[in-house]
Order: C-alpha cells, then sequence, then structure tokens
C-alpha cells in the first residue's frame, strides 16, 4: 500500500507540468465550437459582432505589449489577428509557434494607409483609399504550451 | 518619546536590511519598464543569416521535412508554418526561421531573456499573479513602516522640526505640483 501511494504522488509529481502547461489568458476559451479561420475568413461580413472561439498556430506577436497575435488559418499563408485589451493579456513573445484557442467578438477595421481610424464622410478632404482589416477582440484564450 | 524612537529605529534597522533585495529588484527593473518605448527590458534580440540548400516551392508535406533535414537543428521544432508560396517559417522555443524556400536563405530571428533583468521585471510586473500579489503587497507595507520610521529616527535641527521636516515637505509637494501642472497641459 505504501509503495502504491508512492509510485502514485511520484507520477503526480512527474505529470504536474504537463498539466501546467495549459495557460489561461484572461477569461479563457472554450474548448467546443471552435469556427475554423477560413471559413470566417471566406465571409467575414457575416461573423461581425458576433461571439466567436477561434483557434491557431500563433505565427506572430506584438513585440513591444504582447497585445495581439497572429493566428494561422488551415489555409496556407492566411492568419487572422487576435486582440487583446492592451495591459489586460499580456501575450509573451515565446507564444509564437504555440496553439492558441481564443473567444471573442469578430470586428471590421476601416483603416487607412496610415493606419489611422477611417472616416469616410470628412468634410473638404479628399476621399481615402480605405480597406478592412478583420480581427477578433478576444476577451480571453488559452495555450497549450509545447 | 525616546522609547518610540528606540522602536522606530529598530523596525527602520530591521526592515532596512530585510529590504534590501526587493528595494533593488523593484528600483532596477523600475528604470529598465519606465523606458520600454525605446527597448526590450526583458529580452535582447538577435537575428542570424546562414543558407541551405534550396528544396523548391513545392508542396509543404514535401518541402517541410526537407528544410528541417536541412536546418539540422539540435533543438525541438514546435510548428512549421507556410507563410507564402517561397517561405517556410521553422518555429522554435526562443524564435522563428524564415526559410527561403527558392533562394535557400535562412533568416532566424529570435529572442533571448536577459539575464537578471527578465526575472526582476517578471517580479516587478506581477507575472507570477496570485502568490506574488501577496509578497508585493507585504513588501509595500513594509515601505510604509520604512517610511514612517524613518521620519523619527532623528531629532532636532536635523529632525522632522527642522531640515528634515523641510526635505520631507519638498519631496512631497514637488511630485504633487507636478502632478497638477501635467494635469493642465
Amino acid at each position: 500500500m505504501r509503495r502504491f501511494v508512492i509510485a502514485l504522488l511520484l507520477l503526480a509529481v512527474a505529470a504536474a507540468p504537463a498539466f501546467a502547461k495549459e495557460k489561461v489568458y484572461g477569461k479563457g476559451a472554450p474548448a467546443g465550437d471552435v469556427t475554423p479561420i477560413s471559413t470566417v475568413l471566406a465571409n467575414p461580413d457575416q461573423y461581425v459582432g458576433k461571439t466567436l472561439v477561434i483557434e491557431g498556430t500563433v505565427v506572430g506577436v506584438c513585440a513591444h505589449r504582447g497585445c495581439w497575435v497572429s493566428l494561422a488559418s488551415d489555409v496556407e499563408g492566411q492568419t487572422l489577428r487576435v486582440k487583446v485589451e492592451d495591459g489586460v493579456i499580456v501575450f509573451p513573445k515565446e507564444i509564437v509557434g504555440e496553439k492558441v484557442r481564443a473567444m471573442g467578438v469578430f470586428k471590421a477595421n476601416r483603416v487607412e494607409d496610415t493606419a489611422k481610424k477611417c472616416d469616410a464622410t470628412r468634410e473638404g478632404e479628399p476621399e481615402v483609399q480605405c480597406t478592412t482589416v478583420y480581427e477578433l477582440f478576444a476577451s480571453g484564450a488559452v495555450c497549450d504550451w509545447k | 518619546m525616546n522609547g518610540f524612537r528606540k522602536v522606530c529605529r529598530w523596525l527602520h534597522r530591521e526592515l532596512g536590511f530585510f529590504a534590501v533585495g526587493l528595494t533593488l529588484v523593484y528600483a532596477i527593473s523600475g528604470i529598465a519598464v519606465n523606458h520600454v518605448h525605446h527597448w526590450d527590458p526583458s529580452h535582447a534580440a538577435y537575428v542570424v543569416n546562414s543558407r541551405i540548400e534550396p528544396t523548391g516551392d513545392g508542396e509543404t508535406e514535401v518541402v517541410a521535412p526537407l528544410v528541417l533535414e536541412r536546418l539540422a537543428l539540435r533543438e525541438p521544432v514546435k510548428e512549421t508554418w507556410r507563410a507564402d508560396r517561397e517561405v517556410l517559417q521553422v518555429f522554435v522555443q526562443d524564435g522563428t526561421i524564415d526559410v527561403n524556400l527558392v533562394t535557400g536563405e535562412v533568416v532566424r530571428r529570435g529572442n533571448v531573456k536577459r539575464p537578471l533583468l527578465y526575472d526582476f521585471n517578471f517580479m516587478h510586473l506581477n507575472k507570477g499573479k496570485a502568490p506574488w500579489t501577496g509578497i508585493a503587497d507585504a513588501y509595500a507595507a513594509v515601505l510604509i513602516v520604512l517610511a514612517v520610521s524613518g521620519i523619527f529616527l532623528v531629532k532636532g535641527r536635523k529632525g522632522l522640526v527642522g531640515r528634515g521636516g523641510v526635505l520631507m515637505l519638498l519631496g512631497i509637494v514637488l511630485p504633487l505640483v507636478y502632478a497638477v501642472l501635467a494635469r493642465r497641459g
């Protein structure tokens, strides 16, 4: 019995790091109902304003403040940015290459080349070329650290 | 009053020694993170260029194993990702390796933890969360005791009723004046 308990304790100690590898950021993100990034980006306007759970490998991270990560889609070369509130969630630089699941509201931002907010109705100013940048404004994320 | 001053001196001396470590941690890290717009206080970035025999821009399933074989990395690979037709990215623990499949150019960009500063900033920025919050609160309480007990250490012309009092007032008023002026501006 004593040997069994010791073996169990050793097993628990050995397994502890594996369990500790899942890191929750902010409010986290549930495991079910993950919408593939490629599905979202195929018809992005359909998802604007909706709460989504997405998943992918981190291929980019905000270098200065850790306030966003880019997740790779299941389609080659395609990514979606996951933005979080500055200072509330901070993604570490080492997160690149890790798998992350994030939950948040899907947004469409109209931006100019200068990356300022695009305002199409400004009076007296020439019309500016704007593009739509989609992002998930996440309330939480979960990373399975390798 | 002498008894009270004796207690203050004892508290100030004992807690002063005890707080040296964390005071240095918070002070050094404070300067480091104050200039976060100019540098990364926790990591040092590096870029290393090299070259491998090009694999060609074939299917990812074919080229990815070839790239890994030619890179001959001694560390574990976290993931690979085809960023575009010509570029395969290889993610390792401390960075990203961009491999141009057509030219064979390899650019490795990464970040290494700055010795000591990384840990100082880890503590200062409370990245350890809950357990560290308790330690930081206790340290803040120690600082309050140090500040208050320090007021009563010296008596006479150099103490609270003399030069010490003037200096203490300056230390309170100057930051307040700055805060009021900065808010107006």
